[in-house]
């Protein structure tokens, strides 16, 4: 067995260990942390309390954070801003959109015409990877990822989300803070 | 209304005294009025030492810990009560149903009998003066040992066996380091009672902490071994033993022993106030409050400085567990028998000098040590100087004399383990890499 030399530990060495320098260090940082627990207010900076109290209070997701869709609507005639266009479900890498257009029949200038206009929206939550293409890629400002976090459902076809979850958002139990 | 509260008792035992005769209440109904409260207020208190072990472990984690139930989550501990007491009592298969039925009581009440002879306070905050109560505590709180034996052997689990195992190897070999630390305290105390060392400490307004640094020392690394706890927790080494000697319990039988667990804690740091902090004994208490006539303020601020000092020592206990990792058994057992007991040793013979140095001393050239001999050993202010300049020197005697039993200890040779990186599988003989051409990064 090869013995590898270690050099012999010097005089301020010696002195630390026999003194519990260590030991006594480990204290004070535990103590440091226990005391900054109910003084400290800062977290990040200080020694205060990281964690929060979570459904009670909302933590705060980072600004560029993509979340929950949502599909945008206009805030005067609440009529979607969506001209199903499908660029949304083209620029989906994972292609978890399905816009589902239909036609109708308007009078423009007199003349009977028919237009596209969107039926049904289908996002599925479950194979989305939140990259936020769609938003790009959208023409009206309409698909949108918002901060919500809370996606967890009892079953798959939970993760579904139709046009309806999409522009009223899913019902989440809100505590009070 | 402080006025009535401070009369309470006296108003309490006049009307007891029409109804019973003097006797039935000095040496009955008080006692049970006493034995009472001592049983509940120490139930609280174990209660509430979860609460805040839980609390100080989350604020030296930087997290909140319970918040949901009450206030700071304050009812806490009265909802796990309650949730244990519903729970299934489980009694696993083939186990010995009797021996692990009453193992937890065994338990229980060996960590709360103690409470019986621990000086509280002064006059009515004792339950009973025992001329022998250092024996009995160490006597009756030796039983938890078999408590634990009994659990482990009862539930027929493997775990709960090793667990008891190693805790009752642990428990008996540091109950000899903790019998001979607490010989160099009575030594200046000259008695057994708990109240004669609370007293001999009050007549000397000096707490034994300062003659007996190393004494202190000892016995509350041993109590903290004694009582399985973090960093000697090996018997209840999740990640060996799943809960040791408890894996079989569930529900009340379970809480429990959870129960007997904070009793013995707080028995201990009890035990540890009285023989080096003074017990109830505070500075300037007696002469602001007993000397001016009011008797039940000076027990009660005495009562409360001797909880405050309690308090003290089981915050040492929380802060220690949740500062060092578990120790290894062999260092374990090199601790206990390399290290503290020869310290306990050396701090009797040390204390013993000390004594005879300063009965030598008194009385040589004009020199005065020793006051009087009635109320322990009563120093005067030079023996007092004495004494506690050889505790203080006992701490590097002690290191000294420590390192040189444990030099050449081949388990504990910490120098030899350092120097030496054992690369383990590579074949015996010549070495793959010559030593010196070896190059470490520092």
């Amino acid at each position: 067995m090869p013995i590898v030399p270690v050099p012999n530990p010097t005089f301020a060495q010696k002195l630390k260990r026999f003194f519990m320098v260590d030991l006594l260090k480990g204290l004070a940082v535990t103590l440091g942390f226990n005391i900054g627990a109910l003084t400290d207010r800062d977290a990040v900076a200080g020694k205060g309390i990281y964690t929060e109290q979570y459904p009670r209070v909302r933590p705060d997701v980072a600004p560029r954070f993509h979340g929950a869709p949502r599909l945008n609507m206009d805030p005067d005639t609440h009529e979607t801003l969506c001209i199903a266009c499908n660029l949304c479900a083209l620029a989906c890498p994972e292609d978890c959109i399905d816009v589902i257009p239909m036609d109708v029949e308007v009078v423009v200038a007199g003349k009977p015409r028919r237009k596209k206009v969107l039926d049904e929206f289908i996002f599925d939550t479950s194979r989305c990877m939140f990259c936020a293409l769609c938003q790009e890629a959208c023409p009206t400002y309409c698909l949108e990822l918002t901060q919500d976090f809370e996606l967890a459902t009892y079953s798959r076809a939970g993760f579904v989300w139709n046009r309806e979850m999409l522009e009223q958002g899913r019902e989440t139990v809100k505590y009070e803070a | 209304m402080t006025e009535f509260a401070l009369a309470a008792p006296t108003i309490v035992d006049n009307l007891l005294l029409k109804f019973f005769s003097e006797q039935t209440v000095n040496y009955v109904i008080w006692p049970f009025i006493q034995i009472g409260a001592v049983v509940t207020i120490t139930a609280l208190w174990v209660a509430y030492a979860t609460y805040l072990e839980r609390k100080i472990s989350a604020f030296i984690q930087a997290r909140l810990g319970p918040m949901r139930v009450g206030p700071w989550g304050l009812l806490q501990p009265i909802a796990d009560g309650l949730k244990l007491l519903v729970k299934e009592d489980f009694i696993p298969e083939n186990a010995d149903r009797w021996i692990f039925f009453v193992a937890p009581y065994i338990a229980v009440v060996a960590a709360f009998v103690v409470m019986a002879v621990v000086p509280f306070g002064p006059d009515w905050a004792v339950i009973t003066d025992v001329n022998i109560g250092v024996l009995f505590v160490l006597a009756v709180s030796s039983v938890g040992v078999l408590a634990l034996i009994l659990a482990g052997w009862s539930s027929n689990s493997k775990y709960a066996l090793l667990g008891a195992l190693r805790s009752s190897a642990q428990m008996v070999s540091y109950e000899v380091s903790m019998g001979l630390a607490i010989i160099g305290a009575l030594m200046f105390a000259r008695t057994l009672s708990l109240s004669g060392i609370v007293s001999a400490q009050a007549s000397d307004s000096i707490w034994f902490l300062l003659y007996q640094p190393i004494g202190l020392v000892i016995f509350m690394i041993s109590g903290i071994a004694e009582n399985n706890r973090a960093p000697f927790d090996l018997p209840e080494a999740e990640s060996e033993l799943v809960a040791g000697f408890h894996t079989e319990y569930s529900g009340f039988r379970w809480s429990l022993f959870f129960m007997a667990e904070y009793a013995a804690m707080v028995v201990v740091t009890a035990v540890a106030t009285t023989l080096y902090l003074g017990g109830w004994y505070f500075p300037f208490v007696y002469r602001l409050t007993e000397a001016r006539g009011h008797h039940t303020a000076y027990v009660v601020v005495s009562l409360i400085a001797f909880l405050a000092k309690a308090g003290l020592l089981l915050y040492l206990y929380f802060w220690l567990r949740w500062t060092l990792p578990r120790f290894r058994y062999d260092q374990l057992m090199d601790l206990g028998w390399k290290w503290m007991l020869p310290a306990a040793l050396i701090n009797i013979v040390v204390s013993a000098l000390a004594v005879t140095i300063l009965q030598g001393l008194n009385g040589f050239g004009g020199m005065r040590t020793i006051e009087s001999t009635t109320n322990g050993l009563n120093l005067t202010a030079t023996g007092k100087g004495i004494a506690i300049a050889i505790g203080i020197a006992n701490l590097f005697i002690s290191a000294g004399v420590l390192s040189l039993i444990n030099w050449r200890s081949r388990d504990f040779n910490l120098k030899k383990q350092r120097r030496q990186i054992r690369l383990v599988d590579l074949p015996k003989g010549k070495p793959a890499i010559a030593p010196d051409q070896l190059k470490i990064a520092n």
